[in-house]
């Protein structure tokens, strides 16, 4: 048996034929020469994942290749970007273990679909934005809030072009979450500046991100 | 590293259920095991993630059938799984108002509304704030309510926790594979906590165990830095230097959609009958959100199974 039990293999398959109406790329930047479990284990999880659906496909790229990189807007090492010709930008800084998988799942679902869970107003008002905006979701594996506040982020970036999102793995980054003053997940960093903590309703969490801009 | 995984949202844009319950933790999918089997058209509202509180529990050890232990999150999994089996569908929403004064009764979410014919409240409990100068100022800088979320983030670090219940005393051991040293203050002369998990802490170098003791007052700059710790006797007050501190004193209800809505006791909990009906027909409620005694997963599961037999035969007129 690989990482992913039969058992999540069967439902995967399922959710992903019901859900993958286009062609979604897995784009993982790995570290050069990086012979970690945590390494080889990210592989292997993206490797089984993209063996599910034949529309889900794996591109391994290296973090050397800084062209690459800088092409993406990635700016931190590993790296797991979901794409598909739907606009969005779904990413994961580490490796999305423990109640995380459930983010990495739901971004490949809503990047190979037509899926948007937010209330009508959100979406307007998301639209409007109109500065970029980098949002960060700090989380550890072992934090059940955190799925929620991750698939918002990245549920805004499929609104509005100028929205970046990121899960970022705080205990793998540890000197970034200790810069950023973070202590409790999830928390979420709005353009490398201000941010704030919990998973909140999305209307809370747009409110949150306008006044962390101002 | 785990990658198991939860289904986390339907999707379905459905407009009515026969049973809707709020709160997917153990008294919810048990209920909802209960309402499957008896085909009733259920569906599960959790605004976290599927099995609710448990999954915050790093181990759990007195639940029948898992002598070992078994992760709060493996067990709040099982318990979804064993709820989807039987065909409920869960929705990862949060519910956000209900109205109980008509037929159907209508439930307003973050991502829409629908009606049901009938509706257990299992919402559970979240833990109660200790009330105490700078407290609100150094939550989520040092303060938290949940180890399996913060606990790495004070590696090798002092920690202070609240309460030696079971959850104050549980969450220390596991805070201990992390930090360096941990006080669990007890404002009670004796810990509360059962006696095989008291054995632990006693053989652990890591944690102290203050009873006759109140956490009075929290210091720090921008990030909690110590912690004043009053003895209850003598009032006396000494300072102890922790970048941590983790709350178990007690719970308080998740009571925001029903408490002007239904009977509720002093402290806020829904009151039931030995049915788990509340005070308004079609409303049941199961599990730490009620008037219970003993707040439990093994009693949670128990209110389920009630509410949930008692839902399906409210919606078939059965007496």
């Amino acid at each position: 048996m690989g990482l992913i039990s039969e058992q999540d293999s069967k439902y995967l398959k399922e959710e992903f034929s019901n859900n993958l109406k286009r062609k979604v790329v897995i784009l993982y930047f790995k570290k050069t020469k990086d012979e970690s479990e945590y390494s080889k284990q990210t592989m292997e999880l993206l490797e089984e994942l993209a063996s599910l659906n034949e529309n889900l496909s794996l591109v391994t790229e290296n973090c050397g290749n800084e062209d690459k990189m800088k092409e993406e807007e990635l700016t931190l090492c590993p790296s797991i970007k979901i794409k598909s010709d739907r606009m969005g930008f779904m990413n994961f800084y580490g490796v999305p273990a423990g109640h995380e998988f459930i983010s990495l799942v739901e971004a490949i679902k809503d990047m190979g679909s037509e899926n948007l869970s937010l209330p009508e107003d959100v979406i307007k008002d998301l639209k409007k934005i109109e500065k970029p905006i980098d949002i960060k979701v700090f989380i550890t594996h072992g934090c059940p809030y955190c799925p929620g506040a991750v698939r918002t982020a990245h549920q805004f970036s499929l609104v509005n072009k100028n929205i970046k999102a990121s899960m970022v793995d705080a205990n793998y980054f540890r000197e970034l979450s200790i810069e950023q003053g973070v202590s409790s997940v999830p928390h979420i960093i709005v353009n490398d500046k201000t941010g704030f903590v919990g998973n909140v309703p999305p209307e809370v969490f747009l409110d949150k991100i306008k006044g962390a801009l101002e | 590293m785990d990658f198991s995984i939860r289904k986390t949202s339907s999707g379905s844009k459905k407009k009515h259920y026969s049973a809707a319950i709020i709160g997917s933790g153990p008294a919810g999918l048990t209920a909802a095991i209960y309402l499957g089997r008896s085909k009733i058209d259920t569906v599960i509202f959790e605004k976290i993630l599927p099995g609710g509180y448990v999954t915050n529990i790093q181990k759990v050890e007195n639940y029948p059938g898992f002598a070992e232990g078994i992760s709060g999150e493996k067990l709040g999994e099982l318990f979804t799984r064993h709820a989807e089996h039987f065909g409920s569908e869960i929705k990862s929403v949060a519910v956000t108002e209900l109205n109980l004064d008509v037929n159907p009764f209508e439930i307003k979410t973050s991502d829409g509304s629908c009606t049901s014919d009938c509706i257990i409240l299992a919402t559970g409990t979240s833990n109660k704030k200790i009330g105490v100068p700078r407290e609100e100022e150094f939550i989520h800088k040092g303060i938290s309510f949940c180890a399996t979320c913060d606990a790495p983030f004070f590696e090798g670090e002092n920690v202070v926790v609240v309460g030696a219940g079971n959850s104050g005393v549980q969450e220390a051991l596991y805070i201990s594979n992390f930090a360096k040293h941990i006080t669990i203050v007890e404002c009670l002369d004796h810990p509360t906590c059962e006696p095989i998990l008291l054995d632990r802490i006693n053989k652990n170098d890591k944690i102290d165990l203050l009873t006759s003791h109140i956490v009075s007052g929290f210091k720090g700059d921008k990030f909690l830095e110590s912690v004043d710790i009053k003895n209850v006797n003598n009032n006396e007050i000494k300072n102890i230097k922790a970048k941590g501190a983790f709350i178990y004193a007690g719970e308080v209800p998740n009571n925001e959609l029903v408490k002007d809505k239904l009977k509720l006791n002093k402290n806020g909990y829904i009151i039931t009958d030995e049915y788990m009906k509340t005070s308004k027909k079609g409303i049941f409620s199961a599990g730490n959100i009620r008037n219970t005694p003993f707040r439990q997963i093994a009693t949670a599961i128990g209110d389920g199974a009630i509410a949930g037999h008692e839902a399906y035969k409210f919606l078939e007129g059965i007496e």
